[in-house]
């Protein structure tokens, strides 16, 4: 009953924002896309064997559910918070006779249910439909349940992760640390062994059931221990806007402050960079080091820089959950104002890939390639960002959905991205002119803040 | 002198029409009361006057600038109460107000005198999401009054507060106006509009149905009650 309200709130915050249709067909543009994308599957069989594609596809589906899956760190507030003010069934139907467990466990399936529709199931149809064309043999049906559970498991490691971080840091790093050992010492050896791929491999009942227990497992602990009720004391802090708003000297001071202090005190912080970022980015690190072995052209680092750069584009989202422009409506604020402060405050939180960057580069041991790779990721995180404020304007997490603007995202990304990755196969160095596309995103930005200011924000 | 001109002025959400042809003005040193059933209105027509929201027709002026040209630099010179909005949750009260302070360029030393006066010294170091609703809203009148505008627009300012504070915000509006200031106060609770007004508006479905001084009705001898519902049935 409350799955089924919260299924129909999820509909209607995205269909009042840009029309049911347009929320509607945003999987069968992603089936689209998907579809062309694997008619040129043949073309990758060429240089890299079925088998390691069929990994990364699942490693990548993993990936997904890693960075979707930290539910632990949501607790209330987020919840309540995701769409700014809107109050969320998640958070008012606790005047309801229903445990808060509960009501979580229905938001969790909710989540998974709309991946599943928005993400899984189009993209996944999409490869089905293209293998009669492509005469490529493996069942579609098959690959739609290992990468789902894939996702899942994913998904459910993150969520388990992210309940321990909510507990506590320390037993989190502790763990941490040793899935790091774990991996750096026998990761090679266990790659195939990933539950969903080898289901993939050797369909069983056992197997099936093992990635069942995988997921099911760690889920039902973290919905256990989920730390629902985050202390009811009112929080008190001396304040901490003056000094730092001084010490940043800005036009919006003020605001790239407030952004600071949202993320410091809000109980997700932290703990989405490391859970939303730093995760990701190491499957990443992973899979392009499996990926390259068959490019040998490919540098490693300017690779990685490239990926990286789209990745921290999704800083922009974090910075703009906190808060609808309503907050400021009232207020002598222009719509491109708080936009600009949250440029500011992108650029600033954009040193932690700036930093990562730079171990990638000590851990690659491709000193010589730090120059190409940090102008390949200046460039495309500034690229990637201008589409998405162009987009979205203040509103990532919500306007993406959009069919519209999502296919205008992907058509404006990816021809860029694919002639970067071509170029850093060519030479590797060529990718230091890859700055010649900023004055275009700085354009774009601009256009961005102009569409923006006459935009009617939304009411929910 | 006028400090609120608006001509025809409508304004739809899809099929509804929420402001449908509104024409009023407003004098300076008046304390306006905008009345209405829950619907009729209201809140759209301040988002409206305030730049907030644009308008489908008409011609709005507020302190003599054109608000359909110039949005922010009414919003400089007004202070807005919105009905819904809350502080941003993870600052302080007292960051809050700084930060306010900050964007209308205007100095924090006065700053504290809010926190005595609404009485929440207590709480201005606790993060806006723990505060009450009552205390959300001391905060949300306080950062309107805070540069001392010539206009202020308040939408349902009195509702969650206690009965002391509501006295004196009470006291401080009819006195605000005395010194040539308008306030623009938006609510259906007709008690209060009846006691503080010096004029008043009726809005139902989008449309003004009155206008006029409070003081006519005083001379009637009539209720504002009575000829709020009396009205409304007619309409």
């Amino acid at each position: 009953m409350l799955l089924k309200a919260m299924i129909k709130e999820e509909w209607r915050i995205h269909s009042t924002l840009f029309g049911s249709f347009l929320f509607a067909s945003f999987p069968v543009i992603l089936l689209v896309f998907s579809f062309i994308g694997s008619l040129f599957i043949p073309v990758f069989l060429l240089i890299v064997p079925g088998r390691t594609m069929a990994l990364m596809a699942h490693y990548i589906f993993v990936m997904f559910g890693v960075s979707v899956g930290a539910f632990g760190l949501f607790g209330r507030e987020v919840m309540n918070r995701r769409f700014g003010q809107a109050s969320l069934l998640a958070y008012s139907s606790r005047t309801l006779p229903v445990s808060e467990r509960s009501i979580f466990l229905d938001f969790f399936i909710k989540d998974i249910i709309f991946y599943f529709i928005l993400w899984i199931l189009p993209i996944t149809a999409g490869i089905g439909l293209a293998l009669p064309l492509i005469q490529i043999n493996f069942n579609a049906f098959l690959a739609l349940l290992t990468l789902t559970l894939s996702f899942l498991l994913g998904l459910s490691a993150t969520f388990f992760l992210s309940t321990i971080y909510a507990h506590s840091s320390r037993a989190f790093l502790a763990i941490f640390i040793l899935i790091l050992l774990v991996l750096a010492t026998g990761f090679n050896l266990s790659l195939f062994s990933l539950p969903s791929l080898s289901l993939f491999y050797f369909p069983t009942a056992e197997k099936l059931y093992s990635n069942l227990v995988l997921i099911i497992v760690p889920s039902s602990l973290s919905l256990f221990f989920l730390k629902v009720e985050y202390p009811q004391k009112k929080r008190q802090f001396k304040n901490s806007l003056d000094p730092l708003s001084g010490s940043i000297g800005t036009k919006y001071s003020q605001f790239i402050a407030k952004d600071f202090l949202d993320l410091q005190r809000s109980e997700g912080g932290m703990g989405k960079i490391i859970f939303s970022f730093l995760f990701p980015l190491l499957i990443l690190w992973f899979l392009l080091y499996i990926f390259l072995k068959f490019l040998p052209n490919a540098n490693f680092l300017v690779s990685f820089s490239l990926f990286l750069g789209i990745i921290s584009s999704s800083i922009y989202n974090w910075l703009t959950e906190f808060d609808l422009f309503s907050t400021y409506a009232f207020l002598p604020v222009k719509v491109s104002s708080v936009m600009k402060s949250k440029l500011i405050s992108y650029a600033i939180i954009n040193t932690i890939s700036v930093a990562i960057l730079l171990v990638a580069t000590f851990f690659s041991g491709y000193l010589v390639f730090l120059l190409p790779a940090f102008l390949t990721f200046l460039t495309v995180s500034s690229y990637t960002l201008a589409i998405t404020v162009y987009l979205t304007g203040l509103y990532p997490n919500v306007l993406l959905y959009n069919a519209k603007n999502f296919a205008l995202y992907v058509l404006l990304i990816t021809p860029v991205l694919l002639v970067m990755i071509f170029v850093s196969i060519l030479n590797p160095f060529y990718l230091v002119l890859s700055p010649l596309i900023l004055p275009v995103s700085f354009l774009i930005i601009r256009k961005s803040f102009k569409k923006w200011n006459s935009w009617e924000g939304p009411v929910f | 002198m006028n400090v609120i001109e608006v001509k025809k002025l409508t304004k739809s959400f899809g099929e509804l029409k929420a402001v449908n042809g509104l024409s009023l003005s407003i004098g300076e040193g008046e304390l306006f009361g905008l009345l209405g059933p829950n619907g009729s209105g209201k809140t759209t027509t301040v988002k409206v006057l305030t730049g907030q929201l644009k308008p489908d027709s008409g011609q709005i002026k507020v302190l003599g600038t054109d608000v359909l040209k110039n949005p922010v630099s009414v919003r400089k010179v007004v202070g807005i109460m919105p009905e819904q909005e809350n502080p941003p949750s993870f600052l302080t009260a007292e960051e809050y107000l700084h930060f306010v302070a900050k964007i209308r360029k205007i100095d924090v030393s006065d700053i504290d005198h809010w926190f005595s006066f609404l009485d929440f010294e207590d709480e201005k170091n606790v993060l806006c999401k723990d505060l009450s609703r009552g205390t959300r809203q001391k905060l949300m009148f306080a950062q309107t009054f805070l540069h001392e505008p010539k206009l202020a627009f308040i939408d349902e300012p009195l509702i969650n507060l206690d009965p002391i504070i509501q006295r004196k915000v009470k006291d401080y509006l009819t006195d605000y106006v005395k010194n040539k200031k308008t306030i623009f106060f938006c609510t259906h609770v007709l008690e209060i509009a009846e006691e503080i007004c010096t004029s008043i508006g009726i809005l139902y479905k989008g449309k003004l149905i009155h206008e006029g001084p409070i003081k006519d009705l005083r001379k009637k001898r009539k209720s504002l009650e009575d000829f709020f519902l009396k009205l409304v049935r007619e309409n």
